[in-house]
């Protein structure tokens, strides 16, 4: 098991965090606080460069901190490189390209490279790879070459890979980005329901609508946290959202824009199902 | 004032641009391997013309950016012809023609090498063999299309600009070269939704200023605000070419093909209006539903 000397600390804790990138005149992230409970669906946006990425690496392990006041993942000290290494093993990581991630012959093979770095013996591993193949709709697959799955079955692919090593946190570096729309819908099922069953997700995106549904919002300015609260209370703050270079959901932009022109509705609906019973509510 | 209007009047227009026609005509591409040669393109046929705007889109792997990079002339088709400007490959004059398709490849950022942003964009307009005064005209028009005005950032390195700043300058640097025909692949993947406005304001710019235009995306709401027309590829296949269809059977071949409708045709159905006629744009909509 993993050693977490508090059940209720946040599985990530960080406070005053710095990284900077060798050579570069400013931080990448500047004195950053970010913590993330057990079962918390936590979604990062912000700007292109505004460290979203970084953060992502960070808290997988993959970088050291330049300086940090306290940056722990799930009881690991991110400042050490043991601690890291043992961070790695706790935080699964998924990255926006899937054809960059996959590194094996064929799918089961992939799935089960973690399992085969840690050294579980092989009957584990199989028992472990057909449960991933199984949830992720992968069976019929299992033999098949990654170059010859669709852009979505290899995001399902390096998903089951990545959750195969049991994990607390899961980070996702806009994993649906590269996706077809019905690509980007099956990684989504599969986010949320690895999130139902208790695991802390840790979600960067640029699609708004994408954010909605999260516990809790991150707004990154750079490198540092311009807003941290709900969905609705990002959205509700259009001159911020602006500033911040984002965008509201389609709906958002809707009911915005009729404002605009002296057609305001109760509350800001954020989604399709919102926006059509804000518009049924108006006279 | 309309859409195209109001992104027309905030930023400077490209100047002297006519739109060049496009057609393929049963249009065959297989990429060699080993064991066998892979179709990625089957019999594509479609037309469009001079001005229009067409959305490519299908599910990953279905062929979109190697249909771009045949009508680029960077792939000959096997068989089959992509004509410009009703000129087919074996006319004279053809070649020219294809220097006036822009090709603007996904992450088009990676690809930049120069030290400045003003080099850059230069590079291809050199390669044209166009004289340097001319070189430096188009260069500075191109940076102030896409709102890098050449005085702030012509000298900068590329490296210190932001990501999307550098997707833009990218862009300019197909510009620069005054396309007649304008490819882009991916555009807006990984643009922060600021700067997905942005560029698509640019690209209303080109537009109205009469330049074609060839998308390939799978964000349908983006796509059906720039594109009045749809091409579906499956599995290299035209699936579908021509106008937008929203009946039953176009929404099943949306589905069918991995795609979604766009949100305010979805809005437009759920509110029982006819979803053929729906808004484009956020303030469309909005001016027809107060």
């Amino acid at each position: 098991m993993t050693s977490s000397p508090d059940e209720t600390a946040p599985l990530l804790d960080i406070r005053g965090l710095h990284y900077r990138y060798a050579g570069a005149s400013a931080d990448a992230l500047a004195d950053l606080d970010l913590r993330v409970h057990e079962g918390e669906l936590v979604a990062v946006v912000g700007a292109n460069g505004s460290g979203k990425s970084t953060l992502a690496r960070l808290l997988g392990g993959l970088e050291k901190p330049t300086a940090a006041r306290l940056a722990r993942a799930c009881g690991h000290d991110l400042l050490a490189d043991d601690g890291r290494i043992a961070a790695r093993r706790d935080v699964g990581v998924l990255f926006q390209n899937p054809e960059n991630q996959l590194v094996a012959q064929c799918v089961e093979d992939d799935v089960a490279f973690g399992l085969e770095n840690l050294a579980w013996p092989p009957a584990d591993i199989r028992r472990r790879v057909d449960e991933m193949l199984a949830r992720f709709g992968l069976e019929e697959l299992h033999l098949r070459e990654p170059h010859m799955l669709s852009g979505g079955q290899k995001q399902r692919t390096a998903l089951a890979g990545v959750i195969a090593v049991p994990r607390r946190v899961l980070v996702l570096d806009e994993p649906t980005a590269m996706l077809d729309p019905a690509g980007r819908d099956e990684v989504l099922a599969a986010v949320r329901e690895l999130h139902g069953e208790g695991l802390a997700v840790v979600y960067v995106t640029q699609e708004m609508d994408e954010a909605v549904g999260a516990d809790r919002v991150v707004a990154l300015e750079r490198g540092t946290e311009a807003y941290a609260g709900d969905a609705d209370g990002l959205f509700a703050d259009v001159a911020l959202v602006r500033r911040l270079g984002l965008g509201l959901p389609a709906a958002g932009e809707l009911a915005l824009a009729l404002a605009e022109r002296g057609r305001g509705l109760r509350g800001l609906p954020l989604t399709m199902d919102a926006l059509l019973e804000a518009l049924g509510g108006a006279p | 004032m309309s859409r195209r209007e109001a992104a027309a009047s905030a930023a400077p227009r490209p100047s002297g641009l006519a739109g060049m026609s496009l057609a393929c005509r049963d249009v065959s591409f297989s990429y060699e391997e080993a064991r066998a040669p892979i179709p990625a393109l089957r019999d594509v046929s479609f037309v469009l013309p001079a001005g229009g705007s067409l959305a490519l889109m299908g599910a990953s792997g279905s062929g979109k950016s190697t249909l771009l990079q045949v009508i680029r002339g960077l792939d000959a088709p096997e068989s089959g012809a992509v004509v410009l400007d009703g000129a087919a490959p074996v006319d004279v004059g053809y070649a020219a023609r294809q220097r006036e398709v822009g090709l603007v490849f996904q992450a088009p950022e990676l690809q930049l090498f120069a030290s400045t942003a003003r080099d850059d964009v230069a590079f291809g307009p050199r390669r044209l063999g166009w004289p340097e005064d001319r070189v430096s005209t188009a260069v500075e028009e191109a940076l102030d299309v896409v709102g890098l005005p050449p005085a702030h950032f012509a000298e900068r390195h590329p490296y210190t600009l932001s990501g999307g700043e550098q997707r833009r300058l990218a862009l300019a640097g197909v510009l620069a070269m005054r396309p007649r025909l304008l490819l882009l692949d991916e555009p807006f993947v990984s643009l922060d939704p600021g700067t997905r406005r942005q560029l698509v304001g640019i690209l209303e710019r080109l537009k109205a200023a009469g330049v074609t235009l060839l998308l390939a995306t799978h964000d349908a709401d983006l796509a059906w605000a720039l594109c009045e027309e749809l091409l579906v590829l499956r599995e290299g296949r035209a699936a579908a070419a021509g106008a937008w269809d929203f009946s039953a059977a176009g929404g099943r071949l949306l589905a069918a093909n991995r795609l979604r409708e766009p949100f305010f045709v979805e809005l437009w159905r759920r509110l029982g209006r006819d979803p053929q006629r729906a808004p484009r744009t956020a303030a469309a909509a909005a001016e027809d539903l107060s």
